[in-house]
C-alpha cells in the first residue's frame, strides 16, 4: 500500500510536468516558420498587431536626432494603437521627446503634438503630407515636419 | 552581441551574493543550487545598493555596485557568525536515477520551449516596452533614478512607484552592455527559468530525496514555462518575481527552515519578491505569517525569526519609499488609490472575468495540473498551510484589487490575471511535494 502511495506522489508531478511540457511545445507557433528570425519582438506574440508600429519606430532611430520632438500617429487614426506607439517612441527613442497623439486610448488635443519636429505615421501614407518624407517602409512613413506647422 | 553582454552581465549577481551563500551554513546545498541562491540573493543586494546609492547621491558604476553588493553580502556573513549554525543536510544519497534523468529532460525541454518562444518573438510582454525597459534605460543613462523623468506627466503610464528591483537590474545590465538591449531583456524569461530548473531540485532535495525533488521541480518549471509562453511574460517582471518566490518557499519548507541562516536567506529572497513587483509584498507578508503557523517548531523563538524573514523586505522598500517621498514623486503605494474605495457589485463580474482569463491561458492547465497533483498527494503534512494558504491569500488580494475600479474591470483582468495569478500555479506545484501525513519523508523509488 505504501509502495503505491510512494509511486503516486513520485509519478504524479512527473506526469504533470510531461503534460505541461507537451502543451508548451505544442503552443509554439510551428506553422509560422518558427526558426526564421523575427523582424520585431512581437512578430508571433499575442500582441503581434503592434509589430508594424514597433518596426517603424525602430526604423526612426537613425533619422530622429537626440533632443528632437517626435509624434507617432496611425493612418487611419486609432487612439488605442497611437497610445501604444507613443510608449514605443519613449522606449526606442531615448534622448528624444515623444509627444502623444493619443494618451490612455483617447486622442489628445492637436496642440499637444503640433510642434513635433518628426512625424511617424504607421499605416498608409496620409492624404495631407505632414512635411518632407524621410523614409517609407511597408509599415508606414517617417517625415520631417514642415517648419510652418 | 550587445544582447549577450546585457544578459551575461546579470551573472555578476552570483559574484555579489557569493560571500553570503559561500558560508558553511549553506554547504549542504549542491553547488548548482548554491550558485543560483548566490545569484538571486546577489541581485537583491545589488538592487538595494543601487537604491541606497541614489539616496546618498552616489552615481552608479558597474564594478563598484558589484563590490558594494558583495560587501553587503560579506556583512551579512558576519551576522551569520553570531547565529547558531546547524549545517544544512547534504543532498540525499544517489538513487532514483531514471526519475532524475526523466525530470531533468522535462525541465530542459520546458526551458528550451521558453527560449524558442522568446527568440521567435512569441512571448514578448508589451510591458517591457511600456515601462520596465524605458525606466531601466533612462536610469542607466542618468546613472541614478531620474526624478525628472519619473515626474513627467507624459510618463504617467510608467508607474513611478513600482518597486525598483527589475528596473535596477535592467539599468545595471544596460550600463554593463553600454546600452539597453530589448532582446537581452526578453531573454531574462528563459535565463531565470533555467536558473530555477538548476537550483530548485537541490533546494527541495534535503526534504524529499533526489527523485521526488527532481519530479516536483520539473512540474514547477513546466508550469511556469507554459504559463509564461501563453501569457507573454518575456521581458517583464513576472519571471524575476517567480524566481524569488519559488526559492523562498522551497527554503521555508525545507528541513533546515529552523536554522537562522536559512531564514535569513529566505528573508532576502522574500525581499527580492517585494522589490520586484507590488504583489510581491503581500506574498512576502503572507508567506512569513503562514510560516509561523505551518512550521511552529521551526519558527521559535518568534521575534528573531520574524526579523530575519521581514527586515530585508522592510529595508528594501523603506529605501525605495524614502526616495519617492524625498523627491516628492510618490508616497508608498498610494498610486493604487484608497484602500477601501471598493465596488463590491463588481465581484461577480470579476470572478467570471478571472475565470475566462485563466481558461484562455493554456486551458488553465498551468493551474489545473498542479492542483491535480496536490489532490493526488492528499493527505498533505502540516506544511501545506504555507503554500496553499499563501495561494489563498494572494487570490483574495487580487480579487480585492480588481474590485477597486469604478468602470468594468474585464479588460484589465483579461490582460493581467494570467500573469498575476502565476504565483498560485507555482505554489500549487510546490504543495504537491507535501504528501506524507504528519511528516514528509524521502521517497524510495
Amino acid at each position: 500500500m505504501r509502495r503505491v502511495e510512494g509511486a503516486r506522489v513520485l509519478f504524479a508531478p512527473l506526469i504533470g510536468g510531461a503534460v505541461l511540457v507537451g502543451f508548451a511545445l505544442a503552443s509554439l507557433p510551428w506553422n509560422e516558420n518558427l526558426f526564421r528570425r523575427p523582424r520585431t519582438l512581437f512578430d508571433r506574440s499575442a500582441a503581434r498587431s503592434v509589430a508594424p508600429g514597433y518596426a517603424l519606430v525602430a526604423a526612426a532611430v537613425p533619422l530622429v536626432p537626440a533632443g528632437a520632438t517626435v509624434v507617432v500617429r496611425t493612418e487611419p487614426r486609432d487612439p488605442t494603437a497611437e497610445t501604444y506607439y507613443h510608449r514605443f517612441a519613449d522606449a526606442l527613442l531615448p534622448g528624444r521627446r515623444a509627444l502623444p497623439a493619443s494618451f490612455y486610448g483617447r486622442f489628445t488635443p492637436a496642440e499637444v503634438s503640433r510642434d513635433a519636429e518628426y512625424v511617424l505615421i504607421v499605416g498608409t501614407r496620409p492624404a495631407e503630407q505632414p512635411g518632407r518624407l524621410l523614409l517609407e517602409t511597408p509599415d508606414g512613413t517617417i517625415w520631417r515636419a514642415a517648419v510652418s506647422r | 552581441m550587445t544582447g549577450l553582454i546585457w544578459i551575461a552581465s546579470l551573472l555578476l549577481t552570483a559574484l555579489a551574493g557569493f560571500p553570503l551563500v559561500g558560508h558553511r551554513a549553506f554547504a549542504g546545498f549542491p553547488p548548482p543550487t548554491r550558485l543560483v541562491l548566490a545569484g538571486a540573493s546577489g541581485a537583491v543586494l545589488l538592487s538595494f545598493a543601487m537604491t541606497v546609492a541614489v539616496l546618498t547621491g552616489i552615481p552608479w558604476n558597474v564594478p563598484w555596485l558589484v563590490v558594494a553588493a558583495a560587501v553587503l553580502a560579506a556583512g551579512l556573513r558576519l551576522v551569520l557568525r553570531r547565529l547558531p549554525v546547524s549545517p544544512v543536510r547534504g543532498p540525499s544519497e544517489a538513487g532514483g536515477g531514471v526519475i532524475v534523468v526523466a525530470a531533468s529532460v522535462l525541465s530542459l525541454a520546458a526551458v528550451a520551449a521558453a527560449l524558442v518562444a522568446t527568440v521567435a518573438g512569441a512571448a514578448t510582454s508589451p510591458d517591457l516596452l511600456f515601462f520596465w525597459g524605458p525606466k531601466a534605460q533612462q536610469f542607466a543613462l542618468a546613472r541614478a533614478f531620474d526624478a525628472a523623468f519619473m515626474r513627467d506627466e507624459l510618463h504617467h503610464h510608467m508607474h513611478a512607484y513600482y518597486p525598483p528591483l527589475v528596473t535596477n537590474l535592467g539599468a545595471f545590465a544596460s550600463m554593463a552592455a553600454g546600452r539597453m538591449s530589448w532582446t537581452g531583456a526578453t531573454l531574462t524569461f528563459p535565463l531565470l527559468l533555467a536558473a530555477l530548473a538548476i537550483g530548485l531540485p537541490g533546494a527541495l532535495d534535503g526534504r524529499l530525496g533526489r527523485a521526488r525533488a527532481a519530479a516536483v521541480a520539473s512540474l514547477t518549471v513546466a508550469a511556469i514555462a507554459y504559463l509564461g509562453i501563453e501569457a507573454d511574460v518575456a521581458g517583464n517582471a513576472e519571471m524575476t518575481l517567480l524566481l524569488f518566490e519559488t526559492l523562498a518557499i522551497a527554503l521555508l519548507l525545507s528541513e533546515t527552515a529552523a536554522s537562522a541562516p536559512t531564514q535569513l536567506l529566505a528573508g532576502i529572497l522574500l525581499a527580492g519578491a517585494a522589490a520586484a513587483k507590488v504583489e510581491g509584498l503581500p506574498f512576502a507578508a503572507a508567506a512569513t505569517a503562514l510560516f509561523f503557523l505551518a512550521r511552529p517548531e521551526a519558527s521559535r523563538p518568534f521575534w528573531p525569526a520574524a526579523a530575519r524573514l521581514l527586515l530585508p523586505a522592510a529595508a528594501m522598500l523603506s529605501a525605495w519609499f524614502a526616495f519617492g517621498a524625498s523627491r516628492r514623486i510618490f508616497f508608498g503605494y498610494s498610486g493604487y488609490g484608497r484602500l477601501l474605495d471598493l465596488y463590491p457589485d463588481h465581484f461577480g463580474l470579476v470572478l467570471s472575468a478571472v475565470g475566462r482569463s485563466l481558461a484562455a491561458t493554456g486551458h488553465a492547465l498551468p493551474w489545473l495540473v498542479p492542483l491535480a497533483c496536490v489532490l493526488l498527494a492528499l493527505p498533505l503534512d502540516r506544511r501545506w498551510i504555507l503554500p496553499i494558504g499563501t495561494a489563498a491569500i494572494l487570490t483574495a488580494f487580487f480579487l480585492f484589487t480588481y474590485i477597486h475600479r469604478a468602470e468594468d474591470p474585464s479588460l484589465w483582468i483579461s490582460w493581467s490575471a494570467p500573469r498575476i495569478f502565476s504565483p498560485v500555479a507555482v505554489l500549487l506545484s510546490i504543495a504537491a511535494s507535501l504528501a506524507g501525513g504528519r511528516e514528509s519523508r524521502p521517497a524510495r523509488p
